[in-house]
């Protein structure tokens, strides 16, 4: 919303520099989000005279004329031919600059000296065209900057409006809210109109059948009118404002609008069958076209206006092609009414029709206004476009609005706020706001709300208007005193901490994918169709079909990021995430969002570096990370099936990880058909697990157990045995012995190759015994080790070496 | 024979100071003082003098072998120190090149600021409270005070699942939540995800805020600038200007916008302040009663404050990102610097 700053001065006076102004309004809620200088960069372009119009020696297009610029003569080339010797003129100096980074600068044309330029108003920024040079008022004072002149030098502020300050969509708005501030009173005129002719109601009709979509309805009939370009300043001050000027009438009430915040309509009255308005909801499926041209479908929530045959305006929204003011339009019926704003609001945003005029009414306007702007139009278009204004005023207003009265505690202004104003301090800033108070009991108030604060219908509310008057920069700034109480940070966000720490510091980047994802991405992974992954949560208005769906799972996100980044040249990567998916819960109201923790990996093991080897990442370098990230929560009875597999991993190097039966993620090389259909060119290790089941299995704190005092011994086994053998069998077999002598069993080497019989590997497993009493003899790990040995060759058929 | 015995000592620290290793050390050693060696040849003349003379030879032979012997003791000390400060020069390493990195991984922007303002409200009593990003229309909109077909709506451009279904605009509806679950006092701090249909270079259809609440007995809107004083000098230094300015948000009432003075220029106007000297960087407000009566607190007993900031615009200010989009693009460049 803009207003301007001599605008502003029409209606209270102020002595502050517009910046200054800019702050006053920001810190009273009315945010200022730009300030615009007009004409302030064209000083340079002053009033001159045409001292002597000539031929251009050398062309017939061009005059050679002599210029008074005030000071001295100068001899400008023009080409327009609408001015003669003695007009005033525009004249851009040498040294100018024009709108459009046009600079003017001294030159020769066909030959002759040209120190300057007469200009037109599309030259100026005034008009959006314009035929030939501008010819200005004779009284104009000559050498003058000639913004300043014509008095439209001015400052507009664009001020970025809250939904809740309807009242302040106009200039007397603003206006109002400047006076409250610096104590001032709002000169509001009153409007003087000769009537003239018969009386209105001789002439015209309203009757409102929907009172409750249009509380009151007020019109004016003038006839007469001559529709023809509206005078330069009320153009100036539209365009100001960024409106275009299309005729004076339809100026006049866009200016009326601008002005008092309440929009106006302007009917040709001859196009009204039978004189009458009529204002009732549209049938349903009614054809209507608005004046923009569009066809537009009704149905009985709308509000219309009507004559006396159809609709010819969608109330508060838009006028209708039918009865739109046209070139010959002489009789005019102005209508200015009260709009219900949730109707006008609901039928705005149905049709997808935004103006000036739903903007407010749908956020509320005075309907005691109604009157005051009706006459205020009604006395331009007499002024503007020779108008007769009838007799009288039509004002159907069926329903008694009541004024608001609220009661306000002095205690609760000060509880709230935190500051101790007392009643007369309180009862000063409503009388600045326009508020009439009574005090009705000690520290208590009664408040009555002018009716353009729409927004003002509680107690709060009034709190609210003492704390913005009184300054937030002036309310104290305290601590809060209260009583101790402490929860602790749940144990969920410390391993949620822990495991974003832990995958950070082993190398992992974090990234933040968008929780969108598309149907597409999700088949590409290739899961069968009873998959619950199919059956994303949709969203109504996606913004692109990519982010049609909310993703439920984190694959196709990192194998995206992971594709970007190769193409980017970024080869070696370890990425991971910690982000919610999203899965349908049957029954449920709301869809399921389990946190899940993957991680990605691809290129080299290590950095590449003159001293580290360049070893490409596998299986094995995934399996560690996950083992890292899963010890953190301190799970038992994990364990890794091969059984079944997610689809979207090699079948042989993948598996799905299990704790107590329960699966908790998984983990594998990417298909290479994922691969491909995410354009992805080289293995790719990933996995994904569910910290939800993390959380709910992992088992706490650690009960320590004391080392022993006494060294412990290692023995080695190098064993031949089949491929197929694992070697977590391998393992299971020598905790098998439960020995409490045994502490741990590690795979120390595995061979696979020439050296050793097809169809079997070599594995090298070192047993570390110890005991908590005495050191243990040669003797007695020796049998306990040779126990092991007899058992993994009854058991698993291994071949020692 | 004295003389003799003084040639030989000067001869042999004459050919100590000429050698150059180990073994030449060995053998000058038996040369001049082995077994076999000259002094003990020249020693055997002993036998020929005068009684007389005896004692006064025997003399000079002995510190002429105590000379030698430190001679070639100090003479083999220099000698190994030599070859070690040789050997260990040959050693030598080029410290400029790298070390053999161990991995090292980075957290996300917006993970970082979200446990360093987390961090910040802990220290002041304020505990992590999380809520559902897809979410019911009732804890997003109606039980904040945005009643259906009202313009405030229109701030919040929304992703909608179904009718009643939308992804959350705002962390806001954690206070809801949080508060249908607890009595008062209440002290907590909300990150979280939060979705607006809105794609540009200043808007993400995806971002992240954070939310605050305080419900308490005898909470003031001077108590709201004393936190948020607190926080945004923790955050961005102690003497960051902070002001508040009135504003609208349909669940706070007294509302207010929170500038602080631009962390670019200290507030002498740049072009990231758009010349103002100031930066928004959160809403706030007291709650509004409406609010207190959807969750059946006594507004009349307690009062509080909320507030709220978007991560993305803090990240970026701490870390001088000039486009949002670099934070989802993922690219590992970027990503490592952090």
């Amino acid at each position: 919303m803009k207003v301007t700053y001599n605008w502003l001065k029409e209606f209270v006076d102020f002595d502050l520099s517009p910046e200054d102004l800019a702050h006053l309004l920001t810190m009273l809620g009315l945010e200022v989000d730009s300030i615009e200088y007009i004409g302030a960069d064209l000083d340079d372009v002053i009033v001159a005279l045409v001292e002597e119009r000539a031929q251009h020696p050398n062309a017939d297009k061009l005059s050679l004329c002599r210029i008074n610029n005030g000071k001295e003569i100068l001899s400008v080339v023009c080409g327009a031919q609408n001015f003669k010797s003695g007009d005033k003129v525009a004249l851009a100096q040498v040294g100018s600059t024009l709108p459009g980074d046009f600079k003017i600068k001294r030159s020769k044309i066909r030959g002759e000296e040209s120190c300057g330029m007469l200009c037109s108003e599309k030259e100026l920024g005034l008009a959006d065209e314009s035929a030939g040079i501008m010819v200005l008022s004779e009284d104009l004072q000559l050498g003058k900057p000639l913004f300043d002149a014509l008095g439209i030098k001015d400052v507009v502020f664009e001020i970025g409006l809250t939904p809740n300050r309807a009242d302040c969509l106009s200039v007397i708005g603003v206006a109002r809210e400047i006076a409250a501030k610096l104590g001032k009173k709002v000169r509001y005129a009153s409007h003087q109109i000769s009537e003239t002719g018969v009386d209105v109601n001789s002439i015209a009709s309203v009757e409102i059948i929907d009172p409750d979509l249009c509380p009151r309805y007020t019109a004016r009939y003038v006839s007469g009118c001559k529709i023809a370009p509206s005078p330069q300043w009320l153009v100036n001050r539209l365009k100001a404002l960024g409106q275009r000027s299309i005729n004076n009438v339809v100026d006049i009430t866009n200016y009326v609008l601008m002005e008092y915040g309440h929009p106006l309509h302007a009917f040709n009255f001859r196009e009204l069958k039978d004189g009458k308005i009529v204002v009732k909801r549209a049938s349903a499926e009614e054809k209507f076209i608005t004046l923009d041209g569009q066809e537009r479908e009704l149905n009985p929530t709308d509000l219309t206006i009507r004559d006396g045959e159809r609709a010819v305006a969608l109330a508060g929204i838009m006028g209708g092609e039918n009865s739109e003011i046209a070139d010959d339009t002489s009789e005019i019926l102005l209508e200015s009414a009260y709009f219900n704003p949730s109707a006008v609001r609901l039928t705005s945003k149905r049709l997808g029709i935004h103006t000036e005029s739903s903007h407010r009414f749908e956020r509320g306007t005075d309907f005691n206004i109604v009157t005051t702007v009706l006459d205020r139009a009604a006395s331009l278009i007499a002024e503007l476009a020779g108008g007769v204004v009838a007799k009288g005023i039509i004002d159907v207003f069926p329903c008694h609005i009541p004024e608001k009265r609220i009661k306000l505690r002095i205690s609760r202004v000060n509880a709230i706020i935190g500051i101790s104003l007392d009643e007369a301090e309180v009862t000063s800033i409503f009388t600045n706001l326009e508020f009439s108070v009574i005090k009705t009991a000690p520290g208590e108030l009664e408040v009555s709300v002018p009716s353009f604060r729409v927004d003002i219908e509680r107690e709060i509310d009034l709190v609210e208007e003492v704390a913005r008057l009184y300054g937030f920069e002036n309310i104290p700034t305290t601590m809060p005193v209260v009583e101790v109480f402490s929860d602790r940070i749940p144990h969920y966000q410390f391993l949620e901490r822990a495991a974003r720490g832990h995958l950070s510091s082993t190398g992992f980047n974090e990234v933040i994918n968008f929780s969108f994802a598309s149907n597409h991405d999700i088949q590409r992974l290739r899961l069968c169709d009873t998959d619950r992954r199919n059956a994303a949560v949709a969203l109504l208005n996606p913004l692109v079909d990519e982010h049609a769906v909310m993703r439920t799972t984190l694959l196709p996100g990192l194998l995206q990021t992971a594709s970007r980044n190769f193409s980017l040249r970024n080869l070696n990567l370890r990425l991971f995430e910690m982000r919610r998916v999203y899965l349908s819960q049957i029954g449920q109201e709301l869809p399921d969002e389990p946190l899940h923790i993957a991680g990605l990996m691809s290129g080299l093991r290590y950095t590449e570096a003159w001293n580290q080897t360049k070893e490409m990442v596998d299986f094995y370098d995934i399996k560690g990370v996950v083992e890292s990230v899963i010890s953190l929560f301190r799970l038992s009875d994990l364990s890794y099936s091969t059984d079944r597999t997610e689809p979207y991993y090699h079948p042989g190097k993948s598996a799905l990880i299990f704790c107590k039966d329960r699966q908790i993620g998984s983990l594998g090389e990417i298909h290479p058909d994922v691969q491909e259909n995410f354009e992805i060119e080289k293995p790719v290790y990933y996995f994904e697990l569910d910290f939800a089941s993390l959380v709910e299995l992992s088992t706490g704190t650690p009960v320590v157990k004391s080392p022993s005092r006494f060294p412990d011994t290692y023995r080695d086994i190098a064993m031949l045995m089949s491929l197929e053998t694992t070697s977590a069998a391998v393992i299971d077999c020598i905790k098998g012995i439960q020995s409490d002598k045994i502490k741990s069993v590690d795979i120390f080497d595995l061979y696979t190759g020439d050296k050793i019989p097809k169809g079997e590997k070599s594995l090298a497993v070192r047993v570390r015994y110890g005991s908590l009493e005495k050191t243990l003899t040669d003797e007695e790990v020796g049998k306990l080790h040779q126990k092991i040995v007899n058992s993994l060759i009854s058991e698993l058929n291994i071949k020692t070496r | 024979m004295r003389d003799q015995l003084l040639n030989l000592q000067n001869q042999a620290l004459a050919d100590l100071a000429g050698i150059t290793g180990e073994d030449e050390l060995q053998s000058l050693r038996v040369r001049f003082l082995g077994k076999k060696g000259e002094l003990t040849s020249i020693m055997k003349g002993i036998g020929a003098l005068t009684a007389e003379e005896r004692p006064l030879i025997g003399q000079v032979v002995n510190s002429v072998r105590d000379c030698l012997e430190a001679a070639f003791e100090s003479a083999s000390t220099l000698l190994r120190d030599t070859i070690k400060s040789q050997k260990l020069n040959n050693e030598k390493v080029d410290v400029t090149l790298p070390g053999r990195s161990l991995p090292s991984g980075t957290k996300h922007p917006v993970s970082l600021v979200i446990e360093e303002i987390s961090d910040i409200f802990a220290g002041l009593g304020f505990i992590v409270a999380e809520g559902p990003e897809i979410e019911l229309d009732y804890y997003n909109f109606e039980a904040l005070n945005f009643p259906k077909d009202h313009p405030a709506r229109d701030m919040q451009d929304t992703f909608f699942v179904q009718n009643n279904l939308l992804l959350r605009t705002h962390t806001s509806p954690v206070q809801i939540r949080t508060m249908l679950k607890q009595k008062p006092p209440v002290r907590i701090i909300a990150p979280g995800t939060v979705y607006r249909c809105d794609y540009d270079a200043t808007h993400s259809p995806m971002f992240h805020q954070i939310e605050g609440l305080m419900v308490d007995k005898g909470v003031t809107f001077g108590d709201l600038k004393g936190i948020l004083t607190i926080f945004t000098n923790q955050m961005f230094g102690s003497d960051i200007g902070v002001r508040l300015r009135p504003s609208f948000f349909p669940f706070t009432e007294p509302s207010a916008e929170v500038d602080i003075a631009c962390v670019i220029c200290r507030g002498k106007g740049c072009r990231v302040c758009k010349n103002t000297g100031w930066l928004e960087i959160l809403g706030a407000g007291m709650v509004d009663p409406e609010v207190f009566r959807h969750v059946d607190y006594d507004s009349e007993n307690y009062s509080g404050f909320a507030f709220g900031m978007g991560i993305e615009r803090v990240a970026m200010l701490k870390y001088g990102i000039s486009d949002m989009r670099l934070l989802f693009e993922n690219d590992v460049r970027f990503l490592s610097q952090f």
